[in-house]
């Protein structure tokens, strides 16, 4: 309204178009839904979840606090030991293997070659599947009887003996770890070739005439330019594969004998067996790291945003 | 990569010759390892399908890489007693209905954050951003507890309002992206022609996202057509089952049933399959602007 009034004015960062008492009552009326919601279905059961780590709470009773109790009993558990260092090695090693796969076939698929659409849309292929299906899918693929993995392996002859993959402890993490790779790699093969995309050209060409040779170009323009992006993905898959549930529990449920247990998993089986105070507490253990990871990546995407 | 083919039709002298050699090496590296990425892409896929059509025989005792006989027993047998397609309309019907209902009040919020300056404008933003990033195996556990006391349990319209925790904060994350876009110009311009703010948002704003708004709805939909764990633990009752439930129950009983179990998966993937190889444009640029869960 004050624009047709004054059209001359330019507009800037400080001003918005409606002001007064009215445009702000509107703006809060538009946001309010979303943030009553919020409020509701997320920042109310967070807080819900930590107080009823420190109650004995069952189904179906109140449960008393205790204090403690729930983080000294599962500290002295070894399942909840195994755990956590299952889920410490499938985040390291999962997400490493999809940042270097990831890099790799951005890399390659961003050359200039006839082709490239292509690749491209086969190797989204992976995301563009449902996860549950995925690893519902894996799990055939990795079965002694039934399951192609075996059936290639022997019929090559590259290994000739048939292989429990996710059945004996050798064997199940690398599987899980496969598998979560297989699915995972695509957003960061999608999200590393959208930022090698938006690296301006003449910064190449620039690096050329001044003699960089390949090696140097990808140090000196490449990295610099795909790096904030790496680090958004590096903390957001982290954070994803931490709190990853359905590739440990459509493979393996944990098993054999704990060797791929993850948190989810353990708070899932202490949900089942109605120890919601356990259960709850198996997750707000893991909550300090995921707080660190959480503020980072939140502080960047907000920086991001500006 | 430009610069370099742009200089081998010039190059006749010996360091030319090398450059080229060099080339065709580097062209003949690149495809085949992109060539196995794709083989260990596609293989996956391939074995649930050839498995989905497959009799018995040949997925348990001669096992075979191509099917000497393809049949759809597997797709009757998994559809004969109603049961799964049950389970693809209660998919449906969630996954639509969090989709509409999440798209329509984030863009709300979304332009709110955008276009307007108040007190609470930054804290609100880092409160979506926060509640995008908590994990879900953390909200599962209460989420559980208060749908029971709300009486909410075992029903779709309680998984409806639990996937508002993931869908709402993504969507009013992405949208806020896709609003910037829309030059203020084009907004002061309606108003001056006389359109409410209301008027504003849904005939000016609303339509020149419609590519965003797009990628978001399907990014939506596939979050809760996906989700299996706050299912699990809120529906008991085989009749209120989704999609993922209905397979991970297959896998639950005794006999392993990979035929059916696979007629199911590629069921359950061929509408996104489909949705994503014919959107792609709008999801890699959707995803290239908000980093969406993958």
């Amino acid at each position: 309204m004050s624009l047709a009034a004054d059209p001359s004015t330019r507009p800037s960062r400080r001003r918005r178009l409606p002001t007064g008492v009215r445009a702000k009552l509107f703006a809060y009326a538009l946001v309010a839904p979303v943030v009553l919601l919020i409020i509701g279905l997320v920042a109310y059961p967070f807080f819900f979840a930590i107080y009823v780590s420190f109650t004995d709470q069952v189904v179906g009773s109140v449960g008393k606090f205790i204090g403690f109790a729930n983080f000294v009993y599962l500290s002295k558990s070894a399942t909840f030991t195994a755990a956590i260092w299952n889920t410490v090695i499938i985040v390291l090693v999962s997400d490493g293997l999809k940042l270097l796969i990831g890099l790799g076939l951005a890399l390659l698929v961003h050359q200039a070659i006839p082709g490239r659409g292509i690749f491209r849309s086969f190797l989204m292929l992976p995301w563009a599947m449902p996860a549950f299906v995925a690893f519902l899918t894996w799990r055939v693929l990795y079965q002694p009887i039934g399951g192609g993995i075996n059936l290639v392996l022997t019929g090559t002859g590259i290994y000739p003996h048939v292989v429990d993959w996710l059945g004996q402890r050798q064997t199940a993490m690398g599987s899980v770890i496969a598998a979560s790779v297989w699915r995972g790699f695509p957003f960061w093969f999608i999200s590393i070739l959208a930022a090698l995309q938006s690296v301006p050209k003449d910064l190449y060409e620039a690096a050329h005439i001044d003699g960089a040779n390949a090696w140097k170009r990808f140090w000196v323009v490449t990295v610099p330019g795909i790096r904030q992006v790496v680090i958004v993905t590096t903390l957001l898959s982290s954070i994803w594969t931490a709190n990853g549930f359905e590739h440990v529990w459509l493979l393996t449920a944990g098993g054999p004998s704990d060797a791929t247990m993850v948190f989810p998993v353990l708070a899932y089986f202490g949900m089942q067996t109605q120890r919601v105070g356990e259960a709850a507490a198996v997750s707000v253990a893991m909550l300090p790291i995921l707080a660190i990871l959480v503020i980072f990546a939140t502080s960047l995407m907000m920086r991001d945003e500006d | 990569m430009a610069t370099l083919t742009a200089t081998i039709p010039l190059a006749k002298s010996k360091a030319g010759q090398r450059l080229r050699r060099r080339f065709l090496i580097g062209r003949v590296l690149s495809y085949a390892a992109l060539a196995i990425a794709v083989l260990l892409v596609l293989f996956p896929i391939y074995w649930m399908i050839i498995t989905s059509l497959k009799l018995p025989r040949e997925i348990y005792r001669v096992p075979s890489l191509w099917p000497k006989t393809f049949t759809l027993d597997n797709y009757s047998k998994l559809l004969s007693d109603g049961q799964f397609l049950i389970a693809i309309r209660n998919s449906l019907i969630v996954s639509f209905t969090v989709t509409i209902i999440s798209v329509i009040i984030s863009s709300f919020a979304a332009y709110s954050m955008v276009r307007f300056r108040y007190r609470f404008r930054g804290f609100v933003g880092r409160l979506i951003l926060f509640a995008y990033l908590t994990p879900g195996s953390l909200l599962f556990i209460p989420l559980s507890i208060i749908m029971a006391q709300l009486r909410l349990g075992n029903s779709l319209f309680g998984l409806i309002m639990v996937y508002l925790t993931f869908s709402l904060p993504l969507s009013t994350w992405l949208l806020q992206g896709y609003f910037k876009g829309v030059p203020r110009e084009v907004e002061e311009q309606g108003l001056i022609d006389g359109l409410s703010r209301i008027g504003v948002l849904f005939r000016i704003v609303l339509p020149l996202s419609a590519p965003g708004i797009a990628a978001v709805a399907i990014f939506t939909f596939t979050g809760a057509w996906n989700e299996l764990l706050l299912a699990l633990v809120l529906i008991t009752s085989e009749s209120q089952r989704t999609a993922p439930l209905a397979l991970n129950y297959l896998i639950t009983s005794d006999v392993l049933p990979w035929g059916p179990l696979m007629a199911g998966a590629v069921i359950s993937s061929l509408p996104l399959m489909i949705l994503y190889f014919v959107a792609q444009r709008f999801m890699v640029a959707g995803l290239a602007d908000g980093s969406v869960k993958g």
